[in-house]
């Protein structure tokens, strides 16, 4: 897979290793701005109330995360 | 798996051709592995490749939890901590300057959403928490300290005559100001800070370790620390164990003083 890939980068190998790197970066960018923060809530490990009813409506909003 | 059927389908198109193939090659270059051994090493490789991208995908969301997350809540509460010392300061000012107002400027209107005041607790740490009004992510993720709004009860305010005034916040990540809970010990003191009042709290009781559903710790007389005469309390909740969110750690206080704020603001002797 990321054979495939080095090898449709255009350039020579410094080239390449320099598109790598941007992509690499970009990738955790996007894992630290939009990936993560979405999928933390959805977490248990950040759950510091106590709140009433197990499983009551709307329970999923009410416990603090993070 | 589609490479698989894939290969299985190809086959014996593939055997009808590969003599002569063969012939060819295996005069000058020793046996190349057959089509499907290739698309089999190809799918592992992938296969393999992917399991050591979602491991680097976890390990990230490790960084992500417990540093990048203190970092961005650090910064939003120190912004929002100078706001609050700000409107306090300009508060300050046009007390003392009545009429000093220009009309078309209407004073500064307090707002608990963005901010009541500051939790001092020396035994747990150095920061000033900034304390906001809920206790949703929303406010915890932003590194302060949160009174229950509500849900699942409505927490008392410092100044009222009786009641529990019960705060949330993070244990780990999104700024972790309740990190160090448990250095908290019986005896030691809780200070809330307003504009104009040091609220001064002892810590009675603790309570390591509770269910998340334990919603009395929260009461106005809060039974379970001990406490059987109506109060004013103080109630801090935050998860346990650290880094999980299994149990829920309780520390109560009572209100042992108030002290009001001098012109320097002089913190009172616990804070020194």
């Amino acid at each position: 897979m990321y054979g495939w890939i080095w090898r449709h980068l255009p350039g020579n190998t410094p080239v390449r290793a320099l598109i790598s790197l941007a992509l690499v970066l970009g990738a955790v960018y996007t894992l630290f701005t939009w990936v993560f923060p979405w999928a933390e809530p959805l977490l248990p490990f950040g759950d510091v109330t106590v709140d009433g009813e197990a499983g009551g409506g709307g329970g999923e909003q009410r416990g603090a995360a993070g | 798996m589609p490479s698989s059927t894939e290969s299985a389908h190809e086959a014996p198109a593939g055997q009808d051709q590969e003599p002569e193939a063969q012939k060819r090659s295996d005069a000058a270059a020793p046996r190349r592995p057959s089509r499907t051994v290739r698309i089999v090493a190809g799918a592992v490789s992938v296969v393999g490749e992917l399991l050591i991208t979602a491991g680097v995908v976890l390990g990230l969301f490790v960084v992500y939890s417990l540093w990048w997350t203190n970092v961005l809540a650090d910064r939003e509460a120190a912004r929002d901590s100078d706001a609050v010392r700000d409107l306090w300061e300009e508060q300050e000012q046009q007390e003392g300057d009545p009429g000093g107002t220009p009309a078309d400027e209407p004073p500064p209107v307090f707002d608990p959403a963005d901010g009541l005041g500051f939790l001092h607790i020396p035994a747990m740490t150095g920061t000033d928490i900034l304390v906001k009004e809920g206790t949703g992510d929303d406010v915890l993720n932003g590194g302060v300290a949160g009174y229950y709004a509500g849900e699942p009860v409505e927490s008392a305010m410092p100044w009222d005559e009786e009641g529990n005034f019960s705060l949330a916040a993070h244990r780990d990540g999104h700024g972790a100001r309740f990190h160090n809970i448990h250095r908290i010990e019986e005896g030691d003191a809780i200070v809330f800070e307003t504009k104009d009042t040091w609220y001064i709290y002892k810590v009675y009781a603790i309570l390591p370790e509770t269910s998340r559903y334990n919603t009395e710790v929260l009461d106005p007389i809060p039974e379970e620390s001990g406490a059987t005469e109506a109060g004013r309390y103080i109630t801090l909740t935050t998860c346990t164990p650290i880094r999980t969110s299994r149990y829920r750690y309780i520390v109560w206080g009572e209100l042992d003083r108030t002290v009001p704020v001098d012109e320097n603001r002089t913190p009172p002797p616990e804070l020194s």
